[in-house]
Order: C-alpha cells, then sequence, then structure tokens
C-alpha cells in the first residue's frame, strides 16, 4: 500500500469515525490510534470543528406562505367528477344499490389486496436490505463469526434478539449481523456465507411469512416459529436455500421460555 | 376517493418533511426563492407519485425527490454549476474525488489548527463547494442523515458517499482557509 493510499484511508476512518459510522469494534481500534498518533488527533479536532461550524450555520426558515401554495397546487390537480354526472339517466335507486354493492365488493378486494401488497412489501424491503448491504464496503454492521459476539450485539440494540446459530458445520458460515429497517422498526439480519454467496437471514415478529419467490434475481424464502418470521434471501439456488432453512431450523428448535 | 387518498398520503408522508426539504433545496439551490420553486414542484412530484411510496423511510423518500427535482432545476437553469460525475473522464474523476487539495504532502500537527471562521465565511465556502460534494454534506450535518440515507438520496454507493464526504470536508478546509488570507 503506497503512503497516499493509506492516509486516503485514515481520511475515511476518520469520517466515519467522526459520523458514528464505524462498527463498535473499528471505533475502539480508532480511539486507541487517536490517544498515541498526535497528527491523526490534530486532524480529528479540526475535523470537529469544521463540522460544528457547519452544523450551526443559521438556517433560513420556511416562508410561512408555502405549505399552503402547496396545498392550492393540488387542489388544482383534483379532475372534476365529469362522469358521475353523465349518468343521470340511471334511476336513483338503481344507482345508490350500484353504488353500495360496488363499495361493499371493492373495500373487500382492497382489503384483501392491501394484507397482499404489504407483505410484498416486506419482501420487496428485505432483499432491498440485502442488495444495498451487497453495494456497502462490507454486508454487516458487526462482523464476527461468533454467535457469542453476534447475539449480545443484537440484544443491545433491538427489543427482540433472535438465536444466532453458527452454521459452519453445515456449509454456511456465521459473517455477522446488521440491523435492517422494515417498515418502521429496526429488526435484526443475521449474515451467512456458503462459498461465494451471501445469504441474509431477516427476522421479523411472526405471522408476516411471505411466498417462496425470486426478486430482483434474488431467491427469497420464509419460513416461522413462535418467536419470528425469518426471511433469508440470496443469490443461491432455491434447493439450497431449502438446505438452509433445514440447518437454521435444526439449530433453532424450540424458542427458550423466558 | 383515489384522490382522497392519495392526498391523506401526501400529507402524512411528504408534508411533515417539508421545512427540512425547503432547507436542502435552498442549499442546492443558493437562494430562497429558487428553494421555493424547487420544493413546490418536488411536492407535485411527490403527490403524483405518492403510490410508489414503499413505506420504509418517509424522510429519505421526501428528501431524495426534492433533491432529484434541485438536480433536474440546476441542470435547466444553471447548466454551468452541475458538473455531473458520469460526464467527466475517469482521470478528472479520480482527482476530483480523491486527490487532495494539498497533493501529497503531509500537515505537521502544528499547521492544523481548530476552526474559527465566523458562519458568513462557512456559508461562503459551503456555497462554492461543487453540488456532488455539497449535497453530502448538507444532507450529513444539516439534515443530519446517516451514510445509508444518503446513499439511498444521491443514489451512490455508501462507498462513494464516504468517499465524497471526506473529501467534501478537505476541499471545504482548504477553501475557508484561502478565505481567511
Amino acid at each position: 500500500m503506497t503512503v497516499a493510499s493509506l492516509r486516503d484511508s485514515d481520511e475515511l476512518q476518520l469520517n466515519a469515525y467522526c459520523d458514528g459510522e464505524l462498527d463498535p469494534v473499528s471505533a475502539n481500534a480508532f480511539e486507541r490510534r487517536l490517544a498515541s498518533d498526535q497528527s491523526l488527533k490534530a486532524r480529528y479536532d479540526r475535523l470537529v470543528s469544521l463540522r460544528q461550524a457547519v452544523r450551526s450555520l443559521p438556517q433560513l426558515d420556511m416562508p410561512p406562505g408555502l405549505q399552503a401554495r402547496i396545498q392550492s397546487r393540488l387542489d388544482a390537480e383534483r379532475p372534476s367528477p365529469v362522469r358521475v354526472l353523465r349518468q343521470r339517466s340511471w334511476s336513483f335507486q338503481a344507482l345508490a344499490a350500484a353504488a353500495v354493492f360496488g363499495a361493499v365488493i371493492s373495500s373487500s378486494a382492497i382489503i384483501t389486496i392491501e394484507r397482499y401488497s404489504q407483505r410484498e412489501e416486506v419482501a420487496r424491503e428485505v432483499v432491498a436490505g440485502h442488495i444495498r448491504s451487497l453495494l456497502a464496503p462490507q454486508p454487516f454492521d458487526i462482523a464476527s463469526s461468533d454467535r457469542h459476539t453476534v447475539k449480545p450485539w443484537f440484544t443491545a440494540r433491538l427489543p427482540e434478539s433472535p438465536q444466532v446459530p453458527d452454521l459452519t458445520a453445515q456449509g454456511f458460515a456465521l459473517l455477522g449481523g446488521r440491523v435492517d429497517v422494515i417498515g418502521h422498526d429496526p429488526v435484526a439480519t443475521i449474515v451467512y456465507k456458503h462459498a461465494a454467496h451471501t445469504v441474509s437471514l431477516t427476522t421479523l415478529p411472526p405471522g408476516q411469512s411471505v411466498s417462496e419467490q425470486t426478486m430482483a434475481g434474488y431467491n427469497v424464502r420464509s419460513w416461522s416459529d413462535a418467536h419470528f418470521t425469518y426471511i433469508a434471501v440470496s443469490d443461491l439456488p432455491s434447493p439450497d436455500l431449502a438446505t438452509f432453512e433445514r440447518a437454521f431450523s435444526a439449530e433453532v428448535p424450540a424458542p427458550e421460555i423466558k | 376517493m383515489q384522490n382522497n387518498d392519495g392526498r391523506a398520503a401526501f400529507d402524512e408522508v411528504f408534508l411533515p418533511h417539508l421545512p427540512e426539504a425547503y432547507r436542502l433545496a435552498q442549499w442546492l439551490a443558493g437562494n430562497a426563492s429558487d428553494a421555493e420553486d424547487i420544493v413546490q414542484e418536488a411536492a407535485l412530484r411527490a403527490y403524483r407519485g405518492i403510490r410508489n411510496f414503499g413505506a420504509v423511510n418517509a424522510r429519505a423518500w421526501s428528501l431524495t425527490i426534492v433533491r432529484n427535482t434541485a438536480f433536474s432545476w440546476l441542470t435547466k437553469n444553471r447548466p454551468k454549476t452541475v458538473v455531473f460525475m458520469n460526464d467527466l473522464s475517469a482521470a478528472q474523476q479520480q482527482e476530483l474525488e480523491h486527490e487532495g487539495p494539498h497533493g501529497t504532502r503531509i500537515e505537521t500537527p502544528e499547521e492544523i489548527a481548530v476552526f474559527r471562521a465566523d458562519a458568513e465565511q462557512v456559508q461562503k465556502a459551503l456555497a462554492q463547494l461543487p453540488v456532488q460534494f455539497r449535497e453530502v454534506i448538507v444532507l450529513r450535518e444539516i439534515n443530519q442523515m446517516n451514510y445509508r440515507d444518503i446513499a439511498e438520496i444521491t443514489n451512490v454507493p455508501i462507498g462513494t458517499v464516504m468517499s465524497r464526504l471526506s473529501r467534501g470536508r478537505q476541499l471545504l478546509t482548504a477553501l475557508l482557509g484561502d478565505l481567511k488570507q
């Protein structure tokens, strides 16, 4: 590694540290370096003061009428109800009956569709979390092949944390964990490696299984136990994902009674 | 009925972030009246596209629309100020994104001073930054978004967010140094 690229990665670490984006292990290592490296400490202090200067810039307030102007512009967007007026030749009762009937049909259809699309949405978000993690420098927030490190890391961050079995013997090595946000809730995702393939296992509150499917080129498989719904996402072929499910379920048998 | 739903969703998803949206637009456009145009246009886009909102992160979704609206506005109205990274050659990109303002010279600890610049200088320096660096700094410091959300809003990988933030702050440091003299 050249001097330039060393400084470059220092600079990135320094920024990530100031922004609170280093994982706890790296942050700790960086703090030790800060304590012993005078020049790094000076750059750190300067960065902190720069950030402070930018953050304390006076901010313009939104002009008072802006929200109202937006509202009235949106009002103008609404189409006028022309179509209903054209149906005047219909008898009024028939129209009313049809409307009631239509409303009943469509509201039940809407509920079904909504439930379905919510589930689809969950699958989409879980897959998006997987894709995003592959784009990041690493697919996890906490890197560890030690289940006794990953589990407490989740416990410290989430109200509910899953068991974290190491499945190396079954061909799925534990890489680490990350927190994904599904809907508005942070949830635990355990990351495994199988040969060159990454498997993200997202754990949701139970009752949210999605159908087995392929989305954006990734296979999605989900199952539930009493505590969690698990959604596995990977570019592994679906038979291998099924193997993964069996291996995981065998290691996470009956949930502990608290 | 569909329209009322859309309107209610818009009120719930986009409207709460209006002050922030305005702030972001103002920093990207550089003045208040253009910011207002951008926010109005963005609100209209958000309303028309409210069905695409994925119920994940309303704030990031709203700011993404504002950011994209601001960029198309800038491209149309001030094409010279927007040098898109994609339009540059690989070598130019490398230079802009990575090479420090002081070249490869390593500063001594004594040279590295803490900032005492006044707000006006900081504001001026930030306004001078190329927009792709300015936006990540504004999203980070003013909107206080994390790397993941910034990556989503600016549609680049997290690694690029990191290098732009780092480089943008170096540029800002250098600009503030120059302004003082």
